[in-house]
């Protein structure tokens, strides 16, 4: 570079310039930042950001592609976050390294801060831990019916910190991670089908024969009743109201609602049709008169 | 009953008969174009046949009852009316199961129902089951498939038997072969068929597909064609697989893999 090229003298380069030459007076503050040294690193780390990014970008979407058809929504979530996590800390790395900023310290200052942090975050941190044992476990994926505590809802979304329930009356419910590996969840659409377990209680007088013959007809008449596995019925008990039976029915999943109401409203009417009452709580007193 | 008809512009509701079942067809003017409706009407089971006085009195659903179904037809003049599996597997469950020995390999017909499909200008409306669709399980509750339930005798035969049973028009005939590798007797009780890869060859009144090998193993039950059968003279294709035996066994290998690993 010419040293004496720039007319107005902002830009002229002093005699004591370093071997790479500056841009600005080396004796000024700006001078002393803006040389040709530093536009190397800057160009430099600029182009390593830009071709890094667009290398994260390019292994996130395959990767997004590729995990889209061998797994689900969840785990391949998890992959893409965390090869961008990955690689968002390399690009740092590498930018500190290019523009010769001791680490040692700045990750002194940050085990100080991340302790600190670590008591701000200490319920992210758990929760996403959560969300780790939660994808191995693979208790529900996207689209099934869960049930947790008294929330029933279709899994919406599975994040980081959370899963999102839409309920069947169109609430939106987060629930976090760490709450799903505490309690109970119930996954109702995990395996094809479902059993209606009925239990009903008929009064004394009831032909237990018929009234098993009319719950068995009931449940073969039924479109959405599985022929296989067979419907189950049981005579539970003789109980303090009257006899308590059960019928078990299986469902495939879909058909689990319209079937689950066809089957009720054809008992109520088969057992009408055929005299059978549903028992009541009833008490019988015996009275006795003294001296009798 | 497997062809093209005129839409039954001023003739009020046709009425398309396969066996007992009825396919009640009418068609409805809206602006531009037709509207097809269409209706499937199941004979009742519930009275026992002996039971059954007189003749039969078959009543057209008015155009306002409820389970119509209707699909816009555009400019279309006509609609096919063509046999089809049903989409999901067919579980065809033996009247009298038997056991079929170590080292067997037996040779014989089993029948489904088809599913009646009204397409309009190449492109399937609708489809409609041929007896009343009840579903089943083939396998175990917690790994098994959801199919569709059906009932048929097992003719141990190399030819087809056509009786009075077998006259239904709704019914295709599957030539199978039975092998048994394994070391045990297994129960043949029954037979779950894929549609979607089988072929529906036929005549104008007899339908059959390629002919079913149903492997019988320690590890279970395997079902794949063993090739197309010879056809007598005069029978056609009428419907054509839906998927290719290879790609149905790279999806079902994905499928397996899934709900064995939850991935």
């Amino acid at each position: 570079m010419d040293a004496t090229a720039t007319p107005a003298g902002t830009l002229s380069v002093a005699q004591d310039a370093p071997r790479t030459g500056t841009l600005l007076d080396m004796h000024s503050v700006f001078g002393r930042i803006f040389n040709m040294d530093t536009a190397t690193k800057a160009i430099q780390i600029a182009l390593m950001v830009v071709v890094g990014l667009l290398l994260i970008g390019i292994i996130g979407t395959l990767i997004k592609k590729l995990s889209g058809r061998r797994m689900d929504s969840r785990t391949g979530g998890f992959l893409v976050k965390t090869i961008q996590y990955a690689g968002f800390a390399l690009i740092l790395v590498n930018a500190f390294k290019i523009a010769n900023i001791d680490l040692s310290a700045l990750l002194g200052a940050a085990g100080i801060a991340g302790i600190a942090l670590g008591f701000a975050a200490q319920t992210s941190v758990s929760n996403f831990i959560s969300g780790i044992f939660l994808m191995y476990e693979k208790t529900f994926a996207e689209g099934d019916v869960v049930t947790v505590d008294d929330i029933s809802g279709v899994v919406y979304s599975i994040d980081a910190l959370s899963v999102k329930l839409r309920m069947f009356d169109n609430r939106f419910v987060r629930i976090p991670n760490e709450t799903l590996i505490k309690t109970n969840v119930i996954n109702v659409t995990r395996f094809p089908l479902r059993r209606l377990n009925i239990k009903l209680t008929v009064t004394y007088d009831t032909d237990i024969e018929r009234a098993k013959a009319i719950l068995l007809e009931t449940a073969a008449a039924n479109q959405g009743v599985l022929r296989k596995p067979d419907p189950f019925f049981q005579v539970q008990s003789f109980g303090e109201n009257g006899i308590e039976l059960f019928l078990g029915v299986w469902f495939a999943n879909p058909d689990w609602e319209q079937a689950n109401n066809g089957m009720y409203i054809d008992i109520k009417k088969n057992f009408d049709a055929a005299g059978i009452a549903f028992a009541y709580p009833t008490m019988t007193i015996y009275s006795r008169k003294q001296g009798s | 009953m497997w062809r093209q008809y005129e839409l039954p512009k001023s003739e009020g509701t046709r009425i398309h008969r396969v066996g007992k079942t009825v396919l009640f067809v009418a068609v409805e003017t809206a602006g531009e174009g037709d509207v097809l409706a269409a209706m499937i009407s199941y004979p009742d089971t519930s009275i026992p046949a002996q039971r059954r006085k007189g003749k039969e009195t078959m009543t057209v659903p008015p155009l306002d009852s409820p389970g119509w179904a209707r699909y816009f037809m555009g400019s279309s003049a006509n609609y096919d009316i063509v046999p089809g599996y049903p989409e999901m597997p067919v579980c065809i469950s033996l009247r009298e199961p038997f056991y079929l020995p170590p080292a067997a390999d037996l040779r014989g017909w089993i029948f489904s129902h088809v599913e009646a499909r009204i397409v309009v200008g190449g492109s399937t409306v609708a489809s409609y089951p041929l007896t009343r669709p009840y579903k089943t399980l083939y396998g175990i509750p917690e790994a098994g498939i959801v199919c569709r339930h059906d009932e048929a005798d097992f003719l141990a035969s190399d030819e087809p038997v056509i009786d009075a049973l077998h006259e239904d028009p709704g019914l295709v005939a599957h030539p199978v072969r039975l092998r048994n590798t394994s070391s045990d007797p297994v129960l043949v009780n029954e037979l779950c068929v894929y549609g979607e890869q089988l072929s529906i060859l036929g005549n104008d009144t007899r339908m059959q597909s390629e002919r079913l090998l149903f492997i019988f193993s320690a590890s279970g039950v395997r079902m794949s064609l063993e090739g197309q059968t010879d056809l007598p003279a005069g029978w056609t294709q009428i419907a054509r697989p839906r998927v290719s035996g290879e790609e149905r066994f790279i999806v079902r290998s994905i499928e397996l893999f899934r709900a064995m690993t939850r991935m």
